[in-house]
């Protein structure tokens, strides 16, 4: 027993480190006030921050263009991808290359191709705007014009992380033996009928771990949308995260800037309570509800 | 019903996988095809379910040629290797799919289930996924699963492969009762020679693609065509002597008999097996294997004879039978 507890204690303290200390300090800065009123002491504040947090609308807005963007996002990425690691799947001349060439926009690092696209999108110089101009004889403001600059970030990242969802799904449809697809069209099942009973359902642990990487990942969207639009116009885009660090590295205020943070992940985590309670209660009925 | 199949052959690329595939099956009649790992037994199989395409000749079912059909117009019931079940179903919905798929109403979907299940005795496992299952039970589902269509003709692609022996032996019987009752032509497709001899009524040998010799199980253990198919049938193997005259003379372990007056031997090692034991022998002819009574003493030095007529003789280049 003391044998177990000693060969765990480096990974535990490990976690600890990276995880349930700076959770710890947030949550204690939370409840005080450390801001340059305070000369960067932080003196407890009888949840202060609490209060401006439940009532900043700023805030709540922010969460729901955080959560709209992930939601298009994520949920673009899963369509496009599927559909890019169905088409590569198929036996072909070149599928190696293709599956190569198409991982570069992942690899590009985010701040260098937000930059590229902010150029392209840029109005009245980018590329795009002139294209746009020659067809339809106006301009287009894509990242100028609050209900267009949201869907441009969107597009931007969409771009940048389909291949990254396309591998994912892909390796998970090479483990589907190809006698399941067999055995079906024995029978005279056609495309669709082996998508939606074989490939999807047994595509489904891996469009999970996709969907959670890219869900977590576009919840604390900060890098592409701070290079694109710096949350504008008129923070239409702004995110949770681009909040808590505005309020932190601009305002100076780290007691608001941890109350962000601690409440933002407490809400993502009963996100994630929900989803995988309903994951659970679907799944169970599906095994016992089999018909006898 | 049966199934013709004339001078199939496939080619990928500029290499032939199977060729010359010709063979006729009736209605009463389970052919094995043996052969060792990767001679083209499965893609014989996927070339009559219409799986891979053929390169050359015709395959017809009663009559009726079907080597441009589809695999679902041509009516055949396959058991995979693998079983190729579906792992999120259970054993009632794997067996409903296919029969979802072929629109056959529901409520005749739910009977035939539920029979083909009894017959499987399967009846208390319906509502199972297939990782809740023993392999045996497995086997027994893809089974189902091909009988359910009631096909006009079963192709069995090494079932019994994934069970263990014991298992296998216990299956088998009830295999071929089942097999044999559906009164469709059938083709087994087995790696073990035992199984084969035991299964079907007629063996296919095949080797590189091509069937060596095709007959039944007695005809092609008591007079094979090739020094593959005498090797390939009978345990212990045949025995084979060195080669003389451009000639491999082989005999089988259980036609040699003590003599005084044969071929000198020294003993080199002897394994009992409960109801024979297994002697193998060194000569100058090469080293030999021998049948005997369990009881049997056996000596350091003995001498060994056979009858000639009993012995086979094959081609040492082509292999081939010297009548
Ligand atoms: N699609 C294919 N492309 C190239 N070679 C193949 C293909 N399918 C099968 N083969 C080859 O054909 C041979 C026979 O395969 P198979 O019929 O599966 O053998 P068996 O079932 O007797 O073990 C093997 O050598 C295999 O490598
Ligand atoms: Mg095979």
């Amino acid at each position: 027993m003391t044998t177990l507890l000693l060969l765990l204690l480096p990974s535990m303290l490990f976690m600890a480190g990276v995880f349930a200390l700076p959770l710890a300090r947030y949550l204690w800065l939370s409840f005080h006030a450390d801001s340059v009123m305070t000369g960067l002491v932080a003196i407890p504040n009888d949840g202060a921050n609490w209060n401006r947090f439940l009532n900043d609308l700023r805030y709540w807005q922010d969460l729901g263009q955080t959560l709209r963007f992930a939601v298009a996002s994520v949920t673009l990425e899963l369509l496009l991808g599927l559909a890019i690691a169905l088409l590569l799947n198929q036996p072909q001349r070149g599928r190696a290359l293709i599956r190569t060439t198409s991982l570069i926009p992942w690899a590009l690092p985010t701040t260098v191709m937000a930059l590229g696209w902010r150029w392209i999108f840029n109005t009245p110089y980018g590329p795009v705007n002139r294209l746009f101009e020659s067809v339809f004889g106006h301009s287009l403001n894509a990242l100028g014009e609050p209900s267009l600059a949201w869907l441009t970030t969107v597009y931007a990242d969409v771009w940048k992380t389909t291949p990254f969802v396309a591998l994912i799904l892909l390796a998970g449809l090479q483990t589907i033996p190809s006698d399941l697809y067999e055995a079906a069209r024995l029978e005279g099942a056609g495309a669709l009928t082996c998508l939606k009973k074989i490939t999807l359902p047994l595509l489904l642990p891996y469009l999970g771990l996709a969907l959670m990487f890219r869900m977590a990942q576009a919840f604390g969207v900060f890098d592409l949308i701070q290079v694109m639009t710096g949350g504008g116009p008129a923070s239409s885009t702004e995110s949770i995260a681009l909040y808590a660090y505005w309020n932190a590295l601009r305002f100076l205020d780290f007691g608001y800037s941890a109350t962000i943070m601690i409440g933002s992940f407490i809400i993502l985590t009963m996100m994630v309570a929900i989803a995988w309670v309903v994951i659970a209660t679907a799944r169970r009925r599906s095994v016992v509800g089999a018909p006898s | 019903m049966t199934l013709h199949l004339q001078n199939v052959g496939r080619c990928i690329g500029n290499q032939w996988i199977v060729r010359h595939l010709a063979f006729q099956i009736g209605n009463d009649e389970c052919l094995a095809l043996v052969g060792p790992s990767g001679c083209g037994k499965s893609t014989t199989l996927r070339l009559i379910a219409g799986l891979d395409p053929v390169s050359e000749g015709s395959i017809a079912i009663g009559g009726h040629d079907v080597t441009k059909l589809t695999p679902a117009e041509r009516s055949i019931g396959m058991v995979f290797q693998s079983y190729a079940l579906l792992p999120h179903l259970s054993v009632f919905e794997n067996l409903e799919l296919g029969l979802k798929i072929r629109n056959v109403q529901c409520k005749d979907r739910s009977i035939r289930i539920q029979r083909v299940l009894d017959l499987l005795q399967l009846s208390d496992r319906a509502s199972h996924r297939p990782a809740q299952l023993s392999g045996g039970q497995r086997q027994r589902v893809a089974l189902a699963r091909a009988l359910i269509r009631d096909p006009e003709v079963y192709l069995l692609d090494e079932p019994m492969s994934n069970l263990d022996a014991q298992l296998r032996e216990g299956i088998r019987p009830e295999l071929r009762r089942l097999v044999l009752e559906q009164q469709k032509p059938t083709i087994y497709v087995t790696h073990d020679q035992h199984e084969a001899m035991a299964m079907a009524n007629k063996i296919a040998i095949i080797n590189h693609g091509q069937i060596l010799q095709l007959d039944t199980p007695i005809n092609l253990y008591k007079n094979p065509n090739s020094l593959f198919v005498a090797q390939f049938l009978g345990r212990p193997q045949i025995n084979c002597l060195k080669p003389s005259d451009n000639q491999i003379q082989a005999i089988r372990p259980e036609d040699l008999k003590f003599d005084d007056s044969g071929l000198p031997c020294r003993l080199l090692s002897r394994e009992w097996l409960g109801n024979t034991q297994l002697l193998y022998l060194a000569s100058s002819e090469g080293d030999l294997r021998m049948i005997m009574d369990p009881s049997f003493e056996c000596p350091e030095r003995l001498f060994v004879r056979w009858d000639p007529q009993k012995a086979f003789y094959f081609d040492r280049e082509t292999g081939k039978r010297i009548p």
